[in-house]
């Protein structure tokens, strides 16, 4: 029993090193996806707040989703990392912050 | 001479109806026949679940007939003058917009990549024609929220590639030989997009969407967004009301033209309805061809949408965006939603599109 549960771990392990890049990633998708769609939605296609809160909502939840109407940036943060999208200009639209 | 003038311009009155072809200005003119539009609307509107955005839950739908409005609705808060995302659309879009390049002499179908964007010089064999059939060989995977993990569009469009998406894709190792193989992807799009502005000098491809394009077409409210670079992001980042992008759909049933311009030559939107019998067929999935979507069919299969005729092509973007060309009935359909299941389909649109203009105009 001891010995299939260490080769499960080291499948797992080998599997998690070959997969090191995308579950690194992983975890910056939620807040990348909610600024950038929540500010086209907001300062491209001109949709209100609430409608916007619901159009870029995921399975996981976020912990903050908060736009600057002035300065049209959108700031969201979710699995422990945040992102920031801001308003380019009228042909533009919206882009994520490096 | 004045009474000769008088018989021509009275000549003309008579004649201009006959032969005239409807093209929208600022406005697009409305077909005034009456059609029994239940049937469609009971699909494409049915009652909207917004608690689990489950069904069929459409945003616009347009239909145009020989350059007039037969049905126009939308669903709020999409609106006529909503730039709505078109998400894939815009690959078609794209490719349309190359043709206007392709008309200015700026490349050959089959000139190689790397020669209007250097990072590809990894990939010396593929061509251009290969990334219009989405045929590079590059080791990606389309998919999108189901399979987030292992998605390159996702890696593209939000993490990894986000600054630098052509970039990105060109880093991706080379599968297969280029040109043998169907496989949908979105950075052999954005190759596109980045070998366009290899094409063009520094200070036009900014500008280059709506001066070869846009502004051509009467579209005044295009939005398209880039990378952290700069090159647009030609995958999935167009923004069109239903009324504009029921223009380019009028453009590509009138093969190229706009009014007298020839503004694309007739064989590069030949070249898009053009069959790439490179691919698996799936079932109710258009077939590609040269970077927008076809329901010919694949040698010894069905067409994909059994209900439509098989000229009909379409641009086709993620959650149900849609603009389908029906050359031989001369009609444009523009379809947007914000279906997050997949249970809206393009078939039985069209067929109960077609159903109702089968019946006499009520």
């Amino acid at each position: 029993m001891k010995r299939i549960l260490l080769v499960l771990l080291l499948v797992l392990l080998a599997w998690a090193w070959t997969e090191r890049q995308a579950l690194s990633d992983f975890p910056s998708i939620l807040s990348a996806y909610s600024a950038k769609e929540y500010c086209s939605c907001r300062f491209v296609m001109g949709f209100d707040e609430a409608y916007c809160r619901a159009y870029v909502k995921q399975y996981l939840p976020l912990g903050r989703l908060e736009e600057d109407s002035r300065a049209r940036s959108v700031l969201a943060e979710g699995l422990g990392r945040h992102s920031v999208a801001v308003w380019q200009g009228p042909r533009e639209g919206c882009r994520l912050l490096p | 001479m004045g009474k000769l003038k008088v018989v021509l311009g009275i000549l003309g009155l008579i004649a201009l109806p006959v032969s005239a072809e409807e093209w929208p200005d600022s406005q697009w003119q409305q077909d005034p026949t009456r059609y029994d539009w239940q049937a469609v609307d009971d699909y494409a509107f049915a009652l909207r679940n917004d608690v689990d955005r489950s069904g069929v839950r459409s945003d616009a739908l347009l239909i145009i007939r020989d350059g007039r409005v037969l049905y126009e609705r939308y669903a709020a808060p999409t609106g006529v003058d909503t730039p709505h995302l078109t998400w894939s659309i815009s690959k078609s879009v794209l490719a349309t917009l190359l043709g206007v390049a392709r008309g200015e002499g700026r490349f050959q179908l089959d000139d190689p990549a790397a020669r209007y964007y250097p990072a590809l010089r990894e990939h010396p064999q593929l061509r251009l024609v290969d990334l219009l059939h989405w045929a590079s060989g590059l080791a990606w995977q389309e998919d999108y929220e189901y399979a987030p993990l292992k998605s390159s569009v996702v890696a593209m469009l939000y993490t990894r590639g986000r600054n630098d998406m052509a970039a990105y894709t060109a880093g991706m190792a080379q599968a297969e030989l280029p040109g043998q193989h169907f496989a949908y992807s979105s950075g052999d799009s954005n190759l596109l997009a980045a070998a366009l502005r290899g094409m063009l000098g520094a200070d036009q491809y900014a500008d280059y969407p709506w001066q070869a394009l846009f502004t051509p077409l009467g579209i005044t409210h295009a939005v398209w967004e880039r990378d952290g670079v700069g090159t647009y992001v030609g995958s999935s980042y167009l923004y069109l009301s239903a009324r504009d992008l029921a223009r380019i759909g009028l453009l590509m049933q009138r093969d190229g033209r706009w009014r007298e311009q020839q503004l694309l030559p007739a064989d590069w939107v030949a070249f898009n309805r053009t069959l790439f019998t490179h691919a698996e067929p799936v079932p109710g999935d258009a077939n590609p061809g040269g970077h927008w979507w076809l329901n010919q069919p694949l040698p010894g299969n069905p067409p994909p949408w059994p209900d439509a005729p098989t000229d009909t092509f379409a641009a086709l973007g993620h959650w149900g965006q849609a603009l389908y060309v029906l050359p031989t009935q001369k009609l444009v359909i523009v379809r947007y939603g914000d279906d997050r299941d997949g249970s809206y389909s393009h078939n039985e649109l069209l067929k109960r599109v077609l159903a109702v203009l089968a019946k006499a105009g009520a």
